[in-house]
Parts: C-alpha cells; structure tokens; sequence
C-alpha cells in the first residue's frame, strides 16, 4: 500500500511528538502542518514538512491528505474532527474527545456518516507497564480486583515551558473553563477512567470531590469513587497541584495486589537522546498509538481507544461533575 | 501566621529599622510564576498578610497598601494573583493588587557603568511613601542567585523580560537604581535550592546588596562571584560587606538545600547545548 499522506494540526507539546513520531513510521509522509504560531511551523519546516499552514482549514483543503492527527486546544476539536471527517480524512484525536458528550456525539456522528477512522489519544493504553497490568488482570493471578487506586498527579497545563530557553505562557485557553470544558477532571481524569475501563469495563456509577487550591473556576484536583458494573471499586486521584509527576494504578485483588506506576523519564537522558536524533523513552507511547491508528487505516479495522470509547469517558465525567462535591 | 509576625517583627527590631510616616505603601513579593508557596519559589501570601498587619499596627491602619508584580514572559499577573493567593489576601486585608504592566509608567534615563539605559518606572512605586521588597532566595542559571536586587526585575512593567536576559546584570542595577526600596524582608521560611526546604529564616536589611550577600553566603555561592551584586555594589546601591545580628549565618548555612555537582553539570550541559544550536532538537 502507498504511504499514508498525513497533517498535523495543532504543534504544541504534544503536537511537536506527534510530528516527530510521525516522521519517524515508514508508512506515513507527513504531507502538511498547521499552526497559529509561525514559529511552530518553522519547526516543522526545519524537520522537512513542506508545506505549512497557519490555517488548518487549508490543511484539511487538501485533496491528497488521507489522514489528520489532531492536537488542538480542546474547544477546538470538535470544529476541525467534524470538518476533517466531512472532507474524508480519517482522524487521531487528542483526548479529551471534546469539552462534553453532546460535543462529543457530533464527531462521532461525523466521522460514522463520513466512514473514516476515528480514534482518540489515550498514551497509557501504550504504555508497556499498563499493558502488562492488563495482561495480568485478565489471566485471574489477581483474582478478582474489589479495589483499585489510580492516580494522576503533576503540574497539568502549569509545568514551566520554555522554547530556545525562553519561557512561554500558558496558553490562555486553560484558564477559561468554557474553552477548555473544565479541569483537572477532564485532563488528567479522562486518562484514568479510560484505563479503569479498559481493564473493568463499564463503571455504574460514580462520585467526585472536587479541590479548589489555587481559586480558580475549574477544579485543580479531583478525587472520584467509581464502582464499575464488574464489582471492582476505583478510586481515582488526580490534580494539577504538584511540581512532580506521579502517574499509577494499584490493584487490590481477591488473589493478590499489584502496582504499575509510570515514572517520567529523566529530563536530562530525554535531552541527550532527543538531540542524538534517539526516539526518547517518553515518546514510545506516542509513537505506538499513532502507529496502531496508521495500521487501523491501512488493515481497515477499527482503532482502540476509539471515538466511542471517548465519549463513554465524557460522559462519566459529566455525571462526576454533575455529582460533585467541594473539597 | 502569629509565629512569622513574631519573626519578621523580630528581624525588623535587629537591624534597628524605625518605620516612617507613611500614607502609601508599595509591597513586592516573588510572584515570578504559577509556583506555590509551598515549593518555596515564591513570597507565601501568608508571609505578606503579617507583614501588613504589622504595618497597620506600626504606621497606621488607614495606610493605603499596594502589593505590586508585572506580567513576565510566561507568567501573567491576572492569573498569578488568582493561583498564589493574593487575590484571596487582598479581598481579606483590603489591600490593592496591581499588575504593574498595566498601570501608569513614564520613561527614565539610568547610568550604569557609564551607559545610558531607559526602563519604565511606574508612577505607584515612584509616588509611595515607603517600599518593601519582600522576595525569596534561590538559585538562578543567568544570575547564579535571585534574591532581593533581582526581585526588583519584577518591577520592569516591559511584559517580554527575557529581552533582558543578555544583559540582565546591568538590568537589575538600573532597575534598583530607579525604583530604590527602602526595606527589603526576605521570606526564607520555606526555600528552593536543590529541593524544597523548610528553611525557617526571616532576614531584613535596608541595603538590598548586603541582603543578596548574606543571602548567597548560606546558599553557598561567593557574593564576590555574582554579578549582580559586585555591580550593584560598585554603583553606590550598597555594601556587599554585611554585619548579622540574631541566629547565626552558619546555622542556616548548614541548612540550606545546596545545589549539588549534578545540577550544575546539567546546567552547564544545557548551556552548552544552547550555544551550539542544538537546542532545537529538544520538543
């Protein structure tokens, strides 16, 4: 099969990894970029895209683009998912799928009706430790898991960015809930309840209890109760309020207790081997989910996490707002 | 609180400071990022609530109070207020928040080092009757340490400070030679060095170049090899040489989280990387 003709819209953090991964699987040419900021797009020019937009209507204008991964603010996604699948392009899209689940419907809607793939970002599913968790659960060593404790913490949108050694804003879409859908709920809690549903299926109900450490509108922690339909209890902790990263899953099981943590890389080896042109250990999820969307395009399956997936995720957010309790 | 009143009451008794008559207050705390108190990078509002009750109590409690910061590169001030508390701080001790890069500003000429440099000064700071420094101790890459004459960089309206950068030393010394504060109480509760430590220090000095000596002698760095301060000093702003009077130097000396080899030949490392152009290659 020809290579996949591949945009990229949205080149922020994460966005930068997807091009970088990108470029970096045999079967894809990352055809075209689109970003507001120039500077961005001379990145990309610098690792040989050709052609640069500053708007990603244009991008999605192009004919010979088969496919798009897009990592955008998030009150964004659903404007360009829905006009990507209307133009035939098969979507990667960052999570969350958009800022709610009626937001949510209309991609899916679109990207069914249209007939492309569509497949939500959720790097944890390719994370080698949580993979083997997975694996774990399901051959029964654990027996059966009544209590799981998943836990999402950092600095969220508020980690220190800097491009060339010059420090950067945090984009301003973060501090304005009607932009970004809300807080660390939906950032770092729509990572956690996708995980505990892959591994114990559809939860039955669920509680939150919301913190509010830095006065803001939108909640900087967040601590969840969900009981799933399987039985199991998880309880789910995450917050934006932490200059250090931990991200884990503790299963207590009827048989046995196990915990998968993912440790972030340390900066200095992710530096060295970023500029030996080394695929860094941090990108390997990364590079995995956007190599299964490639595979899903060429083999005509279905992706994992897909759209549906996602929107199961928001809709248990939206009820764990709808519940929600001040901490 | 009651503890930190005592000890900034304390600090202020030992160096034999007398609080003038005064009818407008400007006070600048380290906001320099989204940071929490608790990390130690940045001036506990806490910190500054009791220094403002000691104010009223000390002047007059119909004193107007201003707590001032500016917009940095990636820190904006209307957000910083919200995330560190100062907003909660100024609602509960009727005081004023004033984001510095959006306030009244006129153009001034400064010499340092027999060259001419022009910066903003903003007519809040020039009009009070009395300014308090109030910043933190730590370490800096461009400057070696931060403390109270680098706290004062805060107070350059300009949003896009790291336009600075190249010649931050002359930029701190015009910026302190135009904007003088005339009491500088550093909140060394809690510090930033190799790691978040409870340091439990309040050190007050009306010579912000004595303050950022004694201030790099406990985090370990010759006050002689920074800068800042040699220059701050040579420009008549203070003495480098300093006297200290309360807990021993050496006491917090021992315990400040030093920075360790380590961090240094990661910083020398990224310095490297920067000047052969290899940092593009990092995401």
């Amino acid at each position: 099969m020809e290579k996949i003709n591949l945009g990229i819209v949205g080149l922020g953090f994460i966005g930068k990894i997807h091009l970088k991964n990108c470029l970096k699987i045999k079967s894809v040419k990352v055809t075209a970029v689109a970003d507001v900021s120039k500077k961005a797009l001379k990145f990309a020019q610098e690792l040989g895209v050709k052609q640069l937009f500053t708007d990603y209507h244009k991008l999605l204008d192009q004919p010979n683009i088969n496919a798009v991964v897009v990592s955008l603010p998030t009150h964004l996604h659903a404007s360009c998912a829905i006009e990507a699948a209307e133009k035939g392009k098969h979507i990667f899209l960052e999570k969350p799928l958009a800022r709610n689940p009626k937001e949510g419907e209309k991609i899916i809607s679109a990207a069914r009706k249209n007939d492309v793939k569509l497949m939500v970002g959720y790097p944890f599913r390719f994370h080698p430790n949580f993979e083997n968790l997975k694996k774990k659960i399901e051959s029964g060593a654990l027996g059966e898991i009544q209590v799981a404790h998943a836990v999402n913490i950092g600095a969220g949108p508020f980690f220190h960015r800097a491009e060339k050694v010059i420090p950067r804003p945090v984009p301003e879409w973060w501090f304005n809930k009607e932009l970004s859908g809300g807080g660390a709920l939906l950032d770092l809690g729509s990572h956690m309840i996708n995980l505990t549903r892959w591994y114990f299926g559809e939860i039955r109900n669920i509680k939150a209890y919301l913190g509010y450490r830095f006065n803001f509108d939108f909640e900087d922690h967040a601590i969840c109760i969900a009981n799933f339909k399987s039985g199991t209890t998880a309880i789910i902790n995450v917050g934006w309020f932490s200059q250090k990263t931990a991200v884990g899953i503790e299963l207590f099981g009827t048989m046995g207790h196990l915990q998968s943590t993912y440790k972030s890389p340390s900066k200095a080896i992710t530096a060295v081997q970023l500029i030996l042109g080394k695929t860094p250990k941090f990108f390997i999820p990364y590079l995995k989910e956007i190599s299964h969307f490639i595979d899903t395009i060429k083999e005509d399956a279905d992706p994992m996490p897909s759209g549906n997936d996602a929107l199961n995720d928001l809709k248990v957010i939206a009820k764990a707002y709808r519940s929600q309790v001040s901490l | 609180m009651a503890l930190v009143k005592e000890a900034i009451k304390e600090a202020i008794k030992l160096i034999g400071y007398s609080f003038p008559k005064a009818e407008k207050i400007v006070i600048k705390p380290n906001m320099c990022y989204y940071w929490d108190y608790s990390t130690g990078q940045t001036t506990d509002p806490n910190f500054v609530a009791a220094l403002i009750e000691i104010l009223r109590e000390e002047i007059s409690p119909d004193i107007e109070i201003s707590i001032i910061e500016s917009d940095a590169s990636a820190m904006k001030c209307k957000y910083a207020f919200k995330y560190l508390g100062y907003e909660k701080l100024a609602e509960e001790y009727n005081v004023n928040l004033i984001n510095l890069s959006e306030v009244e500003s006129e153009q001034v000429k400064v010499k340092v080092k027999d060259e001419n440099f022009e910066f903003l000064l903003p007519k809040i700071i020039k009009n009070s009757d009395l300014r308090i420094n109030v910043p933190k101790m730590k370490y800096m890459a461009f400057t070696k340490i931060s403390c109270a004459l680098k706290n004062i960089f805060g107070c350059n309206p300009y949003p896009k400070k790291f336009k600075y950068h190249r010649r931050l030393n002359e930029t701190i010394v015009a910026l302190n030679k135009i904007m003088p504060f005339e009491l500088c109480i550093l909140d060394g509760i809690i510090v930033y060095g190799s790691m978040t430590s409870k340091l439990g220090l309040v050190m007050a000095s009306e010579d912000a170049v004595a303050m950022d000596a004694a201030a790099a002698t406990i985090m370990g760095v010759n006050p002689k090899s920074v800068g800042h301060i040699v220059l701050a000093e040579r420009e008549g702003l203070g003495s480098a040489s300093f006297m200290t009077r309360g807990a021993s130097l050496d006491y917090f000396k021992d315990k400040f989280p030093k920075r360790k080899l380590s961090d240094r030949a990661i910083e020398f490392g990224y310095k490297l990387v920067c000047a052969l152009g290899l940092d593009k290659r990092l995401v």
